[in-house]
């Protein structure tokens, strides 16, 4: 009966968790697919959008490798935001399309994690404005910074290079993989359908790719109101 | 084809050799319930629907199993639907159905009848020990294991459907992968179609519905016994007593460019959404014939205050659900003619 299941089906049910198996796939399958089929280094930050909704509370999670990865240079970076907190309150007060914003260090990197409203490039322009002292400080300690400071005198550089090192934000719903990549990869939109069965290899060709990213657009908690409305509805704003 | 002969080919298509005539052609082993629904304090701001207005309004329901055979298969891979039938206090009633996939299969009638002619329920077979290393080297996705006792599945020529037709792509992979809950009250259920809702003022908004388990979303782990017959017992359980079950009744509201005629495709999960309400069950119907399997829902049975999108599907499932309730001479249908 084709139905029955007997050793050889079991045995091979359980490969991907054999070790073994898990080389082959790391050490051969993976490296083959990935020169056969390359998915392409995707934009980071959220994908530009008219619609109201999809301007409103939008991530930035942006990766800026430090220069120097040792304690000191640590402790360097933690040194470069501790010593601008008013600059930093203040700046996010008269932005005025921040929800918040916080800094980390995590591994080599220092990142800056916030939520924001409206255009990216404009809500980085605002900043460089508002603490641009900031900002000239945080490249001192990170990689390619040098180049960019002032950053008040370097504005379209500086969005391009945050831009750059701004996370890639996967689709919300796991079949816009195969839409995303074959846009990335110049295709056009009439190309037939991918095969289904394929989803797992495009999105791990995709993390190949980008070995860091936000899986999806962030989750937004009820009700998900601009920072510009809640302060309208509270009376608390300019 | 008009709407009443493509309505009666999807019924007819949908029937599965391993169904039951005298019951639904999909969504087959279900479960009646009742309880209440109350509006929230903003739900009148926004529609002028009877239910949305904050009294109290007494509901009946099904929940159910989507597949059309008439085996129970709880712990089956599946899609859950829950169907509300509010009692309004004028007599009249309103229905919104919801399953726990965010997307449906097809845009049009026609599309939904191919893509159900394309996917009969047919002899479900393991796939090949080597086909499946294949697989694993190519990184695609093996066939699954048929489960215990499984001989008939649609899966495969859905996705093959699915493979010719981009828009089925979301909803048949969602569906092949969407598991089972640990009960009917731990799962989201999506009305899936836009709604046009109009506000005291007048504003006309399109919008969908989902409820939103207030005890959360809880999927059954793959790794637990075979269990074909454990989510009827788990709610009589949960609504024993005075044991309550609730959901939240959360309203997404379209914006320019958002397609309110294609329930293919859910809308962006960054809508603006509001809080219409909150669905109270309490009790399991205590006859199952009469107060669940023979009555008559409908996703076109609407109220003053709620109208439907253009979608056809909406259109077409309220000209479907009138068929198969006269088939399986269910309740009389609310759309029934005379």
């Amino acid at each position: 009966m084709a139905n029955e299941e007997g050793w050889f089906d079991r045995y091979v049910d359980s490969l991907p968790e054999r070790g073994w198996f898990k080389f082959l796939s790391k050490n051969v399958v993976l490296p083959y697919w990935a020169i056969k089929n390359p998915a392409p280094k995707l934009p980071g930050g959220p994908r530009e959008t008219q619609q109201n909704s999809e301007n409103v509370q939008r991530m930035m999670n942006l990766v800026m490798p430090l220069k120097d990865s040792s304690s000191i240079g640590r402790a360097k970076a933690a040194l470069a935001i501790a010593q601008n907190v008013d600059e930093i309150f203040a700046g996010l007060d008269n932005v005025g399309t921040v929800h918040f914003a916080r800094f980390l260090i995590l591994g080599d990197n220092l990142c800056m994690i916030s939520v924001y409203d409206g255009d990216f490039s404009n809500y980085i322009r605002d900043f460089i404005i508002t603490i641009g002292s900031v900002f000239d400080d945080v490249m001192t300690v990170v990689e390619g910074g040098d180049e960019l400071i002032p950053t008040a005198h370097n504005v379209e550089r500086f969005i391009d290079w945050v831009h750059a090192h701004d996370l890639f934000q996967a689709p919300d719903y796991p079949t816009d993989v195969f839409e995303l990549l074959d846009e990335a990869r110049g295709l056009s939109k009439d190309t037939p359908p991918h095969d289904l069965k394929t989803l797992p290899r495009e999105l791990i060709l995709l993390l190949h790719a980008n070995p860091d990213l936000s899986l999806g657009g962030g989750y937004r908690a009820y009700p998900g109101y601009s920072a510009a409305q809640v302060r309208s509805k509270f009376g608390v704003g300019w | 084809m008009n709407d009443q002969t493509i309505a009666a080919d999807l019924v007819r298509a949908l029937q599965r050799p391993d169904g039951d005539l005298d019951l639904r052609p999909v969504h087959t082993m279900g479960i009646g319930m009742s309880g209440h629904f109350i509006a929230s304090n903003v739900a009148p701001d926004f529609c002028t629907a009877a239910h949305f207005q904050g009294e109290k309004i007494p509901i009946t329901g099904r929940f159910s199993n989507g597949s059309g055979s008439a085996t129970e298969r709880d712990d089956w891979s599946d899609v859950r639907g829950m169907a509300i039938r509010f009692h309004l206090t004028d007599g009249s009633a309103t229905d919104l159905l919801g399953m726990t996939l965010p997307a449906f299969f097809a845009p049009t009638a026609e599309t939904a009848l191919a893509f159900i002619r394309a996917s009969p329920a047919i002899p479900y077979e393991r796939e090949n020990a080597w086909a499946k290393i294949l697989d694993y080297l190519r990184m695609t996705i093996p066939k699954r294991n048929p489960y215990p006792n499984e001989t008939l599945s649609p899966d495969e020529g859905g996705f093959d459907f699915a493979n010719q037709h981009r828009y089925a792509q979301l909803p048949v992979f969602g569906a092949a992968t969407i598991g089972a809950p640990t009960g009917y009250t731990r799962a989201d259920y999506h009305a899936v179609h836009t709604f046009v809702i109009t506000s005291p003022e007048g504003v006309r908004r399109y919008v969908r519905f989902t409820w939103q388990p207030i005890s959360g979303v809880q999927p059954r782990k793959l790794t637990k016994e075979p269990d074909n017959n454990y989510l009827h017992n788990e709610l009589k359980d949960r609504l024993a007593g005075d044991g309550e079950a609730k959901f939240s009744l959360m309203m997404q509201i379209g914006e320019t460019g958002d397609d309110y005629n294609d329930c293919t495709r859910p809308w962006p999960p960054h809508r603006i959404r509001v809080l219409m309400g909150t669905l109270t069950l309490d009790h399991v119907a205590e006859d199952q014939a009469a107060d669940c399997e023979d009555l008559s829902f409908n996703p076109g049975l609407l109220t003053k205050g709620i109208e439907p999108s253009d979608d056809p599907i909406l259109a077409a499932r309220r000209d479907a659900y009138e068929i198969s309730s006269e088939w399986r001479k269910a309740a009389r249908c609310p759309f029934a003619k005379d």
